[in-house]
């Protein structure tokens, strides 16, 4: 377990960091941490390439960029890998046939990047008011063209989903079950914690007994995407982030460097607990510690 | 842990290798106080003792299927009515299909009563009370009251008695009406239930969920009113009040609320809390033997003397194995003679037949 300034010499030789998007490393809430713009403007003109990855499939990479720029930091949406668009590059890598449609529990951002890769979607907040007729002898029709269905984050979840979901994994032959991600906390704001998409996963998991593909951290399917798409290996990458058994573990999974910063949700001694045993190699306070450390 | 790997042995046996369903076929102890469940392996979310008990279940799992014999067709009905004091009915797809009841049902009843039998009827659906099931039953034409009705609904009530549920404490609901009226009956505080359908959040910056710290048990069963507010509720809840009850109604993945078709059923919100809240709830529904424990002290009755009949091999027949009495499947239901057979199936009950009303016909062939 190095210190970071010891080790300031093997980052000058990554030519690119991956970082955790959200609560904890660039923001918390609606507010900027310190000193991560200027870090980030800092990479930049040192050549590094900078990735933004996150599991929160509840915006799109466009929307995600609008966020970064009322901040004041320019991120282009090439450089954002939600899990939203995640789920729309595992269809398209898998050659998903365009003539089938995707339903999908969750947000505008999930139906947002499939409509962009070409998908035919449906479903999403659209369905948080539809309502069922109980009657005996009323059917629940659903699409029988419908090959995926991607359930997310979706603090609109309702019976009807959960019913239209059901249905089309256990009746239409083929159809994949996709999750955005399994985190069982989603911050939907910034004063408590609140269900994450690892709720309505579990919904879904229970109601046809099956095992979704999971796209999102820490399955390593967005690692090895970011490799082939900037022909990279991984070590020369350093993933960056707060916590250890998402973050920390998706960059080990993957054979990066990793980092972890004490400005989210893990504290010192969180880290240094005698049953923690996930070790990222290096630990700072917050990212802008870079900047610090290298001006002293 | 000596005590719970004897059990394991005994009550293993499942056709999927799910955590959830081997800590469902547990029984609980009538006698259960409050304060053992904090110290209780089973019901939290060990994850060391887990992976033990996937382990333990796949090596039991192949033993089973090397010594369980294949289910036999019933061809002798008076063997198997002469052999048990007690007959024990699921009801949905083995006494009624949605609103309809299925050919040949009272007579059997009838027929069996008058040979002396108990009848009890067991079901896992919550959203009625064993009151609101015995009005179901008058509606078709059928003898049976409130007392021999044993629905998921009542078996909460009656878990939260036998373990001293404390009267001063609250129950927060996420199912529907008939678990509501079987926790009045029983003298619990409630909160929750329909009626949070309708609550709508607004996440805006600075919103902050309140929830009431008095709750001591999150009960979650079968709900059509399901949203996100009663998620948070229940999840802030069991996360955050100390010693805080996480109880199931039952895990059955769909339901048959009409003869139609499949309905996304129990398992689904329960799946969804567990999801978000990281724990496995305490299963008071078919296959946990809860249920069998209740009634066999209720009524004086050895589980040897019992035959249980269902149209589900996870939950009715997985119910009656664990309770160790006989199991006899029907073909009216859910499970087709295909799926019994399958290579898939490793739940084999003692017997298979098409409807119950075969009692009658097989009899009268044997004559």
């Amino acid at each position: 377990m190095s210190q970071f300034q010891r080790s300031l010499r093997f980052s000058r030789s990554f030519s690119l960091r991956l970082r955790r998007l959200y609560l904890g490393v660039i923001w918390k809430g609606d507010e900027l941490i310190d000193g991560a713009s200027q870090t980030i403007h800092m990479l930049r003109s040192k050549g590094k390439k900078l990735v933004f990855v996150t599991n929160n499939s509840w915006k799109s990479r466009s929307q995600y960029a609008e966020k970064f720029k009322s901040l004041g930091i320019s991120v282009s949406q090439d450089e954002i890998f939600s899990s939203s668009f995640a789920a729309a590059m595992y269809l398209k890598v898998n050659s998903f046939p365009p003539q089938n449609k995707v339903y999908v529990i969750g947000g505008d951002g999930i139906l947002d990047e499939l409509q962009l890769a070409g998908f035919t979607a449906f479903g999403g907040p659209g369905d948080a008011d539809k309502t069922i007729d109980w009657k005996q002898n009323s059917i629940f029709e659903h699409d029988k063209s419908v090959g995926a269905v991607v359930v997310g984050i979706d603090p609109k979840i309702n019976y009807y989903k959960l019913q239209y979901g059901t249905l089309c994994i256990r009746e239409n032959p083929g159809c994949l079950f996709i999750a955005t991600n399994r985190d069982a906390v989603g911050h939907m704001t910034a004063s408590q914690e609140w269900p994450g998409a690892g709720c309505m996963v579990a919904a879904i998991c229970g109601s046809t007994q099956k095992e979704p593909v999971v796209v999102g951290k820490p399955s390593t399917f967005m690692m090895e995407f970011l490799l082939k798409k900037f022909n990279l290996s991984c070590s020369k990458m350093c993933m960056v982030g707060d916590r250890l058994d998402t973050d920390i573990l998706f960059g080990q999974n993957a054979g990066c460097k990793t980092l972890l910063v004490l400005s989210g949700c893990t504290t010192q001694s969180d880290l240094q607990d005698p049953s923690n045993n996930i070790q990222p190699d290096y630990y700072a306070s917050k990212i802008s510690d870079m900047l610090d450390l290298l001006e002293a | 842990m000596l005590r719970c790997s004897s059990s394991i042995a005994v009550t293993a046996g499942v056709g999927v290798c799910h955590t959830q369903r081997l800590l469902c076929s547990l029984s609980l102890p009538l006698n259960y106080t409050f304060s053992h469940s904090l110290r209780n392996p089973l019901l939290s979310s060990n994850s060391a003792f887990l992976k033990w008990n996937r382990n333990i279940n796949s090596k039991i799992n192949r033993f089973r299927m090397a010594t369980r014999a294949l289910a036999q067709p019933l061809q002798n009905a008076d063997e198997l009515i002469n052999s048990v004091e007690t007959f024990i009915f699921d009801c949905d797809g083995v006494i009624w299909k949605g609103d309809s009841l299925i050919e040949g049902v009272p007579e059997t009843l009838d027929m069996l009563r008058s040979k002396g039998k108990r009848l009890v009827f067991v079901t896992n659906n919550s959203t009625k009370s064993r009151k609101q099931y015995g009005k179901k039953f008058e509606t078709l034409g059928l003898n049976v009251s409130a007392e021999e009705i044993f629905a998921s609904s009542f078996a909460v009530a009656a878990y939260l008695k036998s373990i001293d549920f404390p009267k001063d404490k609250k129950v927060y609901v996420i199912g529907e009406d008939g678990i509501l009226k079987e926790l009045e009956l029983a003298g619990y505080q409630y909160l929750g239930g329909p009626e949070d359908g309708g609550k709508k959040i607004e996440l805006k910056p600075g919103f902050l969920m309140e929830h009431d710290e008095d709750v001591g048990a999150v009960v979650v069963g079968f709900d059509r009113y399901f949203n996100y507010y009663k998620i948070q509720y229940g999840t802030l809840c069991i996360r955050e009040n100390p010693g805080c009850l996480f109880i199931a109604t039952n895990r059955d993945a769909v339901t048959h609320l009409t003869d139609a078709q499949e309905w996304a059923g129990g398992g689904s919100m329960v799946g969804a809390l567990s999801g978000s809240c990281q724990r496995e709830p305490l299963v008071v529904g078919k296959p946990s033997t809860f249920m069998m424990d209740y009634l066999a002290n209720e009524f004086g009755i050895s589980k040897s003397q019992i035959c249980m009949v269902g149209d589900r091999l996870d939950t009715d027949i997985l119910f009656g194995q664990n309770g160790g009495c006989k199991t006899l499947l029907v073909l009216s239901g859910v499970t087709s003679l295909s799926t019994l057979q399958s290579p898939n199936n490793s739940i084999q009950p003692d017997f298979y037949t098409n409807k119950i009303s075969d009692f009658l016909s097989l009899k009268a062939a044997a004559v």
